[in-house]
């Protein structure tokens, strides 16, 4: 049985209810606004908008973040059965999720993340799905990062034929050719500085104007 | 005092000595060089110079006399620049005085920054009469200011989500909102500012909102694909416009109050006969939901007719003309009367949320979120100048009929306000 796939929200360890509060400000959001871009996603995802580069290159166009703190797949799951995608139209979806479902089997995380990107294309089958690969952590190479490795090959595989899904892997770009990741980059060897997002975000940048490109042409 | 001298004398010494020496062995080595010896000993001896002048003077005098040219020519050329500039920068934003009223657009810097909105401003209104401006906002309030002075006058509460719209009667006596809470608020502007009536009907957001020019009723536009009619005195809806294929994201009514523009998601500009609700022109050009129509007024038939003049040939329309921005980075100009779009403006690099025509008649003005305003001038069909208005996404503008100012609103919460010249 794997627990990655079945929805659930997270267990309240703190008693003060941010989580599902920050969720129903979503679903109150998604109903007013009209992104073209929706992010979805854990910590990585909800910290970028916190960064200048959000500003600079995704608030322009037209982007909503739904990042939250240390969600698994499960929850992310949870979210968007609960109607989290179900009043908007995003052209793009964005999506890193599965670097928390840390005690999970490669196999189970990654067949979660093939769950959500169908769950996405169930709300909005014109959409084109972003998947972030899964970020290394750690300044050395260690078992976590071997097996994040391990689930982003799974999902490349699962993914590879796939219509409407593009992977990319800009989170290479963080180590270094000896395998080290710097503090410049990552501090705590997890989270990003302003330098490390612009590092994975800015192809994602790249990715959705030429997409959105594309989608013009079509129109046409 | 006398030590200050004193040590005023030495700095003196200090300075000016070798200045002089080094004068005069520049004169020295330019008499040698030339062969007088008679004045160049003669020199030697009254300025007490003994011995052989050194190779660093070597050339040193005809140096200084061709770089005092060199440097004299060098300052006329750049006063000569400076000139230019500095009429480039007056003819460029000249003074009020110079020019007519028709050709006044607004100059950056702003005049004002107003903030106080803790969300994104939504709209942006003059009052007809007085020296006021309304901003509406998603903070769910509706606040007045003194476009002249800046200052903040109050704020109207009781929506209970963002405010979408507003729009006054041609007096100013009433103002009239709407809201995403789905209810459309009149407001009291003669004395107290109250909240005189909430009318519900609509199913779903409403977005726009306009007075007909009588004053006693107001027109609106939902998310719920629907505008309604309702009566200013009794508060009831008195009739329902269905078309549109999605969410009616603005209305407006024309200066004559016979026609109803409404700009919608599903692409189209319609305009309905106000009298029998049908629907008189449906405008398709646009390729995304169009955010916002303005029509215009009687002065721009001018400035449209030769815009779209062929050889020689003015054109022969005759209107009403309506102006559309859109998502799709446009503004498109139409003639209602034959349903054709005139031509359209591209330059905003984003959305564009708020368009209308220059009191003169021969501008265009347009808000966007590219964070831009732009003018565009009518005859030429080009953007004439381009204002870094905000931080963020702007979202609204109004240009005072009578006053040389224009307002804008944006995302970043702030209200703006320009001083036009």
């Amino acid at each position: 049985m794997n627990k990655c796939v079945t929805p659930v929200a997270p267990v309240d360890n703190d008693g003060d209810g941010r989580w599902i509060s920050r969720h129903s400000r979503m679903l109150a959001e998604a109903k007013e606004k009209e992104p073209d871009v929706v992010f979805i996603g854990d910590t990585i995802i909800q910290d970028l908008q916190q960064r200048p580069i959000w500003n600079d290159l995704f608030e322009p166009l037209h982007s909503l973040n739904f990042g939250m703190f240390n969600d698994c797949t499960e929850h992310v799951l949870y979210r968007i059965q609960d109607g989290i995608l179900n009043n908007i139209k995003p052209k793009v979806v964005v999506l890193h999720v599965g670097t928390f479902n840390i005690n999970d089997k490669p196999i189970h995380v990654a067949e979660a993340i093939v769950k959500v990107v169908e769950e996405i294309q169930n709300k909005l089958p014109n959409a084109i799905v972003i998947v972030l690969e899964l970020l290394p952590r750690g300044q050395m190479p260690n078992p976590l990062r071997e097996k994040n490795d391990k689930v982003n090959d799974i999902v490349r595989e699962k993914l590879a034929n796939s219509p409407n899904v593009e992977i990319i892997s800009s989170g290479k770009t963080l180590l270094q050719a000896d395998g080290v990741m710097s503090h410049h980059d990552a501090p705590d060897y997890f989270t990003l500085t302003d330098a490390g997002f612009r590092k994975v975000f800015e192809p994602v940048h790249e990715l959705i104007l030429q997409l959105f490109g594309e989608n013009e042409e079509k129109n046409f | 005092m006398f030590q200050n001298a004193t040590i005023a004398e030495k700095i003196n010494l200090k300075v000016e000595v070798p200045h002089k020496k080094a004068i005069n062995k520049a004169v020295a080595d330019y008499l040698r060089s030339n062969g007088y010896m008679t004045a160049l000993e003669g020199l030697k001896k009254d300025a007490d110079m003994p011995g052989e002048v050194e190779k660093k003077y070597g050339g040193l005098l005809e140096k200084k006399w061709t770089s005092v040219i060199r440097l004299q020519k060098k300052v006329m050329e750049l006063e000569t620049k400076l000139s230019e500039a500095e009429k480039e920068y007056i003819e460029g934003a000249p003074t009020r005085g110079k020019r007519l009223p028709t050709e006044w657009i607004p100059r950056p810097p702003e005049k004002h920054c107003l903030s106080g909105h803790r969300a994104s401003v939504t709209k942006v209104i003059f009052h007809p009469m007085f020296n006021l401006m309304v901003s509406a906002s998603e903070d769910a309030t509706i606040k007045v200011w003194d476009y002249e002075t800046g200052d903040y006058e109050r704020s109207l509460k009781g929506h209970t989500d963002s405010v979408q719209d507003i729009a006054f009667d041609s007096h100013g006596k009433l103002l009239v909102s709407c809201s995403a809470d789905m209810s459309i608020k009149l407001w009291d502007f003669t004395q107290g500012y109250q909240c005189l009536k909430t009318m519900h009907g609509h199913d779903h957001n409403v977005t726009g909102v306009a007075f007909m020019p009588t004053g006693d009723f107001v027109i609106s536009a939902s998310r719920d694909k629907t505008i309604k009619m309702w009566e200013v005195a009794t508060g009831y809806c008195v009739k329902t416009f269905t078309g549109h294929r999605e969410w009616v994201r603005q209305v407006k009514v024309s200066p004559d109050g016979s026609l109803i523009a409404s700009c919608s998601n599903d692409h189209t500009v319609r305009v309905w006969l106000t009298s029998t609700k049908e629907c008189k022109a449906e405008l398709r050009d646009h390729e995304h939901v169009v955010e916002c129509v303005a029509w215009a007024n009687d002065s721009c038939r001018v400035a449209i007719n030769e815009s779209v003049s062929t050889d020689n040939k003015r054109g022969t329309y005759e209107g009403p003309f309506l102006v559309s921005g859109s998502r799709d980075k446009t503004i498109k100009l139409w003639d209602v009367g034959s349903g054709i779009c005139l031509f359209t403006l591209h330059g905003h690099d984003n959305w564009v949320r708020g368009v209308m025509f220059h009191p003169g008649g021969k501008f265009i003005i347009s808000a966007s979120d590219d964070k831009t305003l732009r003018i565009w001038d009518i005859v030429n069909k080009r953007n004439t100048k381009t204002i870094e208005a905000h931080s963020h996404f702007c979202t609204s503008l109004d240009f005072h009929r009578t006053q040389p100012y224009v307002v804008t609103g944006s995302v970043d919460k702030t209200v703006k306000v320009w001083e036009c010249r």
